[in-house]
């Protein structure tokens, strides 16, 4: 088989449009639009399966509007990892909500097929922003993802979820806004330092980073950093998160935590890339490593006193970012790693702990973690789920999440940050005791409810299972497997500048 | 261009007074109107007369026509139609959006002390900061989305004056985004009505912790 980048990546681009076309015209009936949408992401799988197979991490490629490197690479495989666990899992989550008794669905067929729609959009927008080689166009598909991502988070339309929507789209829209007005001073520096052709082009930009002047650069960059930091959610912006995260539809929840904001993320790296030489490491490392820092620290007391078992996902997540951003702070090559490898295991761990937690509370019928226990006897297979996944997400050696986290925190005492590294330990260790907490008295204990039945179903559990397991296999044997070895060390090169042009 | 600048800071200073939503919305087609106009004039003036006319007719049709006929629409299922708020909070905001102006001054003379359109980029500092105060201090969901569009306005006008324009496919994304934006907005107001029965977004406060 021998078939081009070109050709692959319009069938990435394209199957995602195709079947929301098809989903949102409510023609397919309800079970032809499950397998629909199941084939449009396994197809997708298996064209980025075959894009990792016949790309080159030293020969970037690029098309008029397409760019593909090492790192878009590496965050492509991450969202469409999560696509296809999306696609698989999504049956059994709208079956629930189906369901002739309570299920909010049963009275409006014609949903699933918006749902399905507005999903796939997401996921699409989402890799195009990794896809495109120009800051503006960056910025316009961020905004996009905030723009479909606000339709699926109302998507119940309930009081709350109202509530969480308003806030996100009010505060992400001034939060990219800003973003947007950081895009127009690099674009002015770019106008009056390099020259007026192919406007915001990163590689054009990167090769030619060397000649920004540093004062406006600052300037840029401070909006930069607040804009695409409101998205990612970090502290003193975050009043977002935790809401829409926890109001959401699971699986829509899911993929907020797993990869938009890890999307975010990636443009800021891009932008830190261009802005590296003009502004110097330690201004833009001493923001990342206390913004993050910060991010971590504001999350914990929350996590001691949650109540919500998604709100408390909702507040790991901040903690993870919070750690992805002080580690892309640190700026030595094996802490970037570590960052670009915790993002990976982040969004698989993340997303299956979002679709048990929703199916938890399908089993219990309250989002309340006070008011369910003994889980472990009523509903074992969820329970193994929710430990092994929790297990994961604080750290502990079976999951992936372990190596990353332990890689993140060596780079502090590597690049002589030692303080930090001893307070970020201090920060997850109340994490994990806040977690541990909750998670101990929801599986142990007497059941206090009599009908608790088990809802994970074969194909799901199989899903979730493979997440875990592959996020474990990458993390653990990353040296033996080349293929993410190379892109992986790639990928960092570009974030810390020796971009492969 | 200078009696844009100062048509563009009398109705930002309007904006800060209106509490009826209606005429705030007819306020903000105003002023998008006048960004509309500085944008042909920035554009016929750099030579580049496409640059400067596909922008200038998109803002029209975005912002003078589409977006406030879709929020009057809204507006127009509304029983409540006033800004519920003291006197004093609409002189703070005035009062804010002065101070807001001088800091706009004295940014550009730090920063750009040579820039060609100094009171372009003031007042565009202005609208941007006074977008923001009108989003937070406002307590109805329209009055929050005129602020939004005055803050993007400011945006807008500053980018147009810095760079002459984004580059066109990015521009388009821009208004894309922002038409989306409002329809979004408008659907979840109509929402709030159905659910809440009203739209003073203060009574949303359920969700904390």
């Amino acid at each position: 088989m021998n078939i081009d980048i070109t050709t692959l990546l319009y069938c990435i681009l394209g199957l995602p449009v195709l079947f929301s076309i098809i989903a949102a015209l409510n023609i397919a009936g309800k079970n032809l639009l499950h397998w629909l949408n199941r084939i449009a992401a396994t197809a997708v799988g298996a064209a980025v399966i075959q894009l990792v197979c016949i790309f080159d991490p030293d020969v970037p490629y690029s098309s008029e509007y397409l760019y593909l490197d090492a790192l878009s690479m590496w965050m492509v495989i991450i969202i469409s990892t999560l696509y296809f666990a999306f696609a698989w899992t999504s049956k059994a989550y709208l079956d629930r909500d189906t369901n002739a008794r309570y299920g909010y669905l049963r009275r409006f067929g014609y949903l699933e097929g918006r749902f399905y729609a507005l999903s796939h959009m997401f996921v699409l927008i989402m890799l195009m922003v990794v896809l495109v080689n120009n800051l503006g166009l960056m910025w316009v598909t961020i905004e996009a993802t905030t723009l479909v991502s606000a339709l699926l988070v109302a998507f119940k339309f309930t009081r709350t979820s109202l509530e969480a929507t308003w806030k996100y789209v009010m505060v992400c829209t001034v939060g990219i806004c800003l973003a947007l007005l950081g895009t127009v001073i690099v674009y002015h520096l770019q106008l009056t330092d390099i020259g007026p052709e192919k406007p915001l082009d990163w590689v054009y930009l990167v090769q030619n980073r060397e000649l920004i002047s540093p004062v406006m650069a600052k300037f840029a960059f401070c909006f930069l950093f607040v804009g695409y930091g409101t998205k990612i959610g970090l502290a003193p912006m975050h009043a977002w998160l935790p809401d829409a995260h926890s109001e959401a539809p699971a699986l829509t929840s899911g993929l907020l935590s797993g990869s938009l904001c890890i999307c975010a993320i990636y443009v800021l790296m891009r932008n830190i890339v261009i802005l590296l030489p003009a502004i110097g490491i330690d201004f833009i490392s001493g923001l990342c490593l206390g913004f993050g820092l910060l991010t971590i620290a504001a999350a914990v007391p929350f996590v001691l006193v949650q109540r919500d078992v998604k709100r408390m996902l909702a507040y790991s997540s901040m903690e993870n970012f919070g750690l992805m951003v002080a580690g892309l702070g640190i700026f030595i090559p094996m802490a970037v790693e570590a960052t670009l490898l915790h993002m990976f295991n982040h969004a698989l761990v993340k997303y299956s702990l979002f679709y048990v937690a929703g199916t938890i509370m399908e089993e219990y019928s309250t989002k309340n973690m006070m008011r369910i226990h003994g889980m472990m006897v009523q509903v074992p297979k969820t329970a193994l789920f929710w430990l092994l996944g929790i297990v994961g997400i604080l750290g502990m050696p079976p999951i992936g999440i372990f190596f990353s986290k332990f890689y993140i925190i060596y780079g502090f005492f590597q690049a002589e940050h030692p303080w930090m590294g001893v307070l970020a330990l201090v920060l997850l260790a109340g994490m994990l005791m806040g977690i541990l907490y909750h998670i101990m008295r929801m599986l142990g204990g007497k059941p206090t409810r009599k009908a608790a039945s088990e809802l994970i179903g074969k194909v799901d559990a199989a899903v979730i299972f493979g997440l875990l397991l592959f996020s474990a296999v990458v993390s653990a044997q990353i040296s033996e497997l080349p293929v993410f070895n190379h892109l992986l060390c790639n990928a960092a090169k570009i974030v810390l500048g020796g971009a492969a042009l | 261009m200078d009696y844009l600048v100062i048509l563009l800071v009398f109705l930002v200073f309007l904006q800060t007074r209106i509490m009826d939503l209606k005429h705030a919305v007819y306020c903000l087609a105003a002023q998008s109107g006048a960004v509309a106009l500085s944008c042909l004039v920035i554009g016929l003036a750099s030579g580049e007369v496409i640059h400067g006319i596909v922008p200038a007719v998109l803002t029209l049709l975005v912002k003078v026509i589409f977006i406030p006929s879709a929020v009057l629409r809204i507006i127009g299922q509304l029983k409540d139609e006033r800004e519920s708020v003291s006197d004093i909070n609409t002189n703070a905001s005035t009062v804010a959006a002065a101070l807001f102006l001088v800091l706009g001054y004295a940014i550009v003379n730090r920063i750009l002390p040579d820039a060609a359109g100094k009171d372009v980029i003031a007042a565009s500092i202005l609208m941007i900061m006074t977008g923001l105060s009108l989003m937070v201090l406002r307590k109805r969901a329209i009055m929050q989305i005129v602020g939004l569009i005055t803050l993007e306005n400011g945006i807008y006008l500053l980018g147009l004056l810095l760079t002459e324009g984004l580059p066109l496919v990015v521009e388009l994304g821009v208004f894309l985004d922002v038409l989306i934006a409002v329809v979004v907005l408008v659907i979840l107001t109509s929402r709030m009505r159905l659910s809440f029965m009203t739209t003073d977004t203060s009574i949303m406060k359920k969700l904390k912790g």
